[in-house]
């Protein structure tokens, strides 16, 4: 609870600071709120809150609230050049971004289906406006639209759901609706459809297959600064909420999803990574890759609790974000693979963190994303043992894709371009490298 | 300790040094890292476990003879391609010269490991450096090419994280002691799977003979540095995991089935490799063919399980190491000076270049393994062994004698002593020389004493089974 009001307070802080011009102010006081959110995380019991009769609002573990705050403070660092280049909305950009982790920290481990849908709405409508916050561009506001309307969507029918298992069990606390589910009352229509729309949601939320046709057009129309946020923070806080909510509230049912849920894992990593295969635009393959990783995520569902989720979305949030800020160096305004070509030659550290983010991606040890899908397949295989083969016969093809553009980055260019990076950029590449290999000693 | 991490400090030192010295580095770091393991081994009692532990929780080491032995041939190998290279462009690249030290550092890893999910990480360590060696540096018109090796590879490789998975997850045991004590009989046909899942990613790696169409491209397109590199250590990675783990883990039922399939595409592979070798016309993709036919030999015989031929093939590992670093040696110095290693191109080098002519003949000879060469021994009893298992598969093994001489011969004769087409031709650098002398004294030395190998190693490999 601390860590929200935190967060909210230096939201504030930081847009007048923003209004008043000042983007190095503005980013430095979100920084140094987003820090604060994370210790006030960690310390979290250790000392004495004024809020703490409000802590059972919010039971998000720690650990997820302090990778939360890493990944958006090495968002908002990625992205800083580009704020502040749009002077006029330096506050706003980090503001809304702000408020959104608010939502997602209040959605991530939820107890009660209410707060969650509150927080998955300040998480989701922040994000409607920072993709269309580039007023001038059509494709912004293409993609805005769109995301506004098929996000609303998914909120209806997230609620659908829940007003359904509301009315099957009678409350919205999730260790109560899972206690009347216990007594046989899940095989009931209404249980079983409410579950199902709240999957359904789920899904769309964190752009899985069949929900995942939002996710190349808002990716390709979103800029590269909130593209980092976009494509991170709200997978990790949906990943958690769906493992949370279905873990807990239907695990007598499970025998009924898992079948579901595999064929959305199978689906969303074979079209994801073969997708991606064929794609000219960086954000759009960002996107496809994003949607298999969604569905590597879901293998956390398998095995609720021995799954070892925390350092896959770590690995793939740090990941992405390297990616994308290598993206915004050559493609700030384009956004082309094209542009790629010969990229890790510009910098020594350009080319250090791609290869490390691309293996990591790819699922090549000793890298971060080997040790998080790794043990996502270990908790999983007792349970999904088919599934976890296709989803290695996708990853092959996964790992291709990665090579692909790392192929293309790496080509030596008959001009080598050097291409200075500014601190923030080289302090995002080195922590996310460092992090990328300092993983092999947290397994 | 030192002995697995010095190559990969060396190798984050090699990004921060000057390109025009990098050459020396390698050098000096891949000497450092043989004098360093050689005064190790003379401190190591054979019949000792040397364990280390970086407080690591999957990933622990322990070196036995066996390790030592890899470790041994993994230094030695790495100071010989960078000695052999030494008057080459490509060890003027600092990136080069890092990468190849990291991948010494994976393969110290995969010969020391002592958990078999640590097995699995340096098998995929090494190749991150092979693919970027290969992708700088090789000749590759299109990457179709190198992303095929790659399919193939992590295919392979897939398949054994799944057994990987499969046997942590039933044995409840990730230590190598340990799955040596499981009881894997009672899983019946699993195991059978299990084990399946490991051969698929060795039978590339080996290659084996339909799992070997990467080979031949790789091997031609690749760096001299980078042939050398993947022949006569990357391979050797499938070759050790059948040795040490898979087959005395999986010793019953699952080795049982798969014996004769793994024996029949070895033959196969050594048919197969040399009629193909016959017909080439490009060295490289000769030698390449011919590796194919050796290896599949070694293969075929470890499938045996027989405690004597193990200590052979340890023996005959290292030999091809020898011939392999030789002959690709000899394949990069003709492309190198000539621009070409199309065989109707070359005649009559011998004549200008009387040092590599005599140099290049004692290889030639060494892969014929003809007596007084380790080959001779190692060939010899890997046949004599698969002649006790049944006569026709002896018989077919053997074809590797003859058919070897056919196309080793040619691949000599040709260029070295055909029409004269060649009219000027350096002869050998000092450092090529000096490979050439060590390669050739090696063999010879091990030709005539091949027990100051199989002693050494006969303390790991004759462990009580159960």
């Amino acid at each position: 609870m601390d860590s929200i009001v935190i967060l909210f307070i230096s939201g504030l802080v930081g847009l007048f600071a923003g209004m008043q011009k000042k983007p190095l102010l503005s980013i430095i006081i979100g920084s140094i709120g987003l820090i604060g959110a994370g210790l006030a995380a960690y310390f979290k019991g250790s000392y004495i809150s004024p809020l703490s009769s409000y802590e059972a609002y919010v039971p998000t573990q720690g650990l997820i609230v302090i990778l939360l705050c890493t990944v958006t403070l090495l968002a908002i660092l990625g992205g800083y050049k580009r704020y502040a280049a749009d002077n006029e909305h330096t506050g706003d950009y980090l503001a809304l971004i702000l408020f959104s982790l608010c939502g997602a920290i209040l959605m991530a481990q939820p107890n009660d289906l209410m707060l969650f849908f509150i927080g998955l709405e300040i998480l989701s409508i922040p994000i409607y406006v920072l993709v269309g916050i580039e007023k001038g561009s059509s494709r912004s506001a293409e993609a805005a639209v769109k995301y506004f309307f098929t996000g609303s969507f998914a909120s209806a029918i997230i609620l659908f759901g829940i007003a359904l298992l509301y009315g099957a069990t009678g409350s919205f606390q999730l260790i109560e609706i899972q206690s009347n589910l216990a007594i046989g009352i899940w095989q009931s229509p209404m249980a079983i459809i409410g579950s199902l729309f709240l999957l359904a949601g789920f899904t769309f939320k964190i752009g899985a297959v069949p929900f995942h046709f939002w996710g190349p057009d808002v990716y390709d129309g979103a800029s590269n600064a909130v593209l980092m946020y976009m494509a991170t923070v709200v997978k990790i806080a949906g990943i958690y909420a769906l493992v949370n909510v279905f873990g807990q509230v239907f695990r007598d049912s499970y025998g009924f999803w898992i079948d579901l849920v595999s064929l959305i894992i199978v689906l969303s990593m074979f079209y994801g990574y073969i997708t991606a295969w064929k794609q000219i635009s960086f954000r759009r393959l960002i996107a496809y890759s994003s949607i298999a990783n969604a569905g590597l995520m879901i293998f956390a569902l398998a095995d609720t609790h021995n799954s070892n989720l925390f350092l896959f979305v770590a690995a793939y949030a740090f990941a992405t974000i390297a990616l994308v800020v290598i993206n915004s160096i050559v493609n700030d305004d384009t956004d082309s693979l094209v542009n790629w070509e010969g990229i890790a030659w510009r910098h020594p550290l350009i080319g250090i963190a791609l290869v490390i983010s691309l293996f990591s991606l790819a699922g090549i040890p000793p890298f971060a994303g080997f040790f998080g899908k790794f043990s996502l397949l270990w908790a999983a295989v007792p349970h999904v043992p088919y599934t976890a083969i296709l989803a290695l016969i996708a990853s092959v093809i996964g790992a291709f894709v990665y090579l692909r553009l790392m192929m293309s980055a790496l080509k030596k260019p008959s001009v080598v371009v050097r291409s200075p990076l500014s601190l923030e950029q080289s302090l995002v590449l080195s922590l996310t490298s460092i992090a990328a290999i300092g993983a092999l000693y947290f397994i | 300790m030192a002995l697995i991490l010095l190559p990969l400090v060396f190798g984050m030192i090699a990004w921060f040094i000057p390109g025009n010295i990098s050459r020396i580095f390698g050098l000096i770091a891949s000497t450092v890292a043989l004098a360093w393991s050689i005064i190790a081994v003379s401190y190591f009692e054979p019949n000792e476990h040397l364990l280390v532990d970086f407080g690591l929780r999957f990933v622990r080491f322990s070196v036995d003879s066996l390790g030592f032995t890899m470790i041994l041939l993994t230094n030695a190998v790495f100071f010989l391609v960078f000695l052999s290279n030494f008057n080459t462009s490509i060890v003027h690249e600092k990136r080069f010269t890092a990468l190849a030290l990291l991948m010494q550092f994976g393969l110290l890893g995969l010969f020391t490991t002592n958990t078999i999910l640590g097995f699995y990480i340096f098998w995929e360590l090494t190749l991150l450096p092979i693919f970027l060696i290969l992708y700088w540096f090789g000749a590759f018109d299109k990457p179709r090419a190198l992303l095929q090796f790659f399919l193939y590879t992590l295919v392979g490789s897939l398949a054994m994280l799944l057994s990987v998975i499969g046997l942590m997850h039933l044995t409840n045991q990730q230590t190598y002691d340990a799955l040596l004590a499981a009881d894997l009989q009672s899983l019946g046909n699993t195991s059978i799977l299990l084990m399946g899942g490991f051969l698929l990613a060795f039978a590339v790696k080996i290659p084996l003979f339909p799992f070997h169409t990467w080979q031949a491209e790789t091997y031609t397109k690749a760096p001299t540095a980078g042939t050398m590199l993947l022949s006569a250590i990357m391979l050797k990675m499938a070759l050790f995991g059948l040795l040490k783990w898979v087959l005395p883990i999986f010793d019953g039922n699952a080795t049982d089935f798969w014996r004769w399939p793994v024996i029949t595409l070895g033959l196969v592979g050594i048919i197969y490799g040399a009629v193909i070798a016959i017909r080439q016309q490009n060295l490289k993709t000769l030698f390449a063919y011919a590796s194919l036919s050796h290896l599949g030999l070694i293969a075929a015989a470890l499938m045996l399980q027989n405690g004597d031929t193990n200590l052979i093939s340890v023996v005959q590992i290292v030999n091809h190491s020898i011939v392999s670093i030789g002959l690709f040696l000899a394949a990069g110095i003709i492309e190198n000076r000539l621009g070409t290693q199309q065989l109707d191109q070359l005649g009559g080098i011998a004549k200008v270049a009387p040092h590599f002519g005599f140099w290049f003949a004692v290889l030639t000879f060494v892969s014929l393994s003809v007596p007084f060469t380790a080959g001779f021994i190692g060939e010899f009893f890997l046949i004599k062994a698969l002649f006790n298992a049944h006569t026709f598969t002896g018989i077919l093994a053997s074809t590797t004698l003859v058919l070897g001489a056919v196309y080793m011969l040619k691949a000599y004769q040709v260029p070295m002593f055909g029409p004269t087409k060649v009219n000027s031709f350096q002869d050998l650098h000092w450092s090529e020389l000096t490979v050439f002398a060590i390669l050739s004294i090696a063999a010879i030395y091990l030709g005539l004493a091949p027990h100051c190998i199989t002693d050494f190693v006969a303390h790991s490999l004759t462990q009580p089974t159960h």
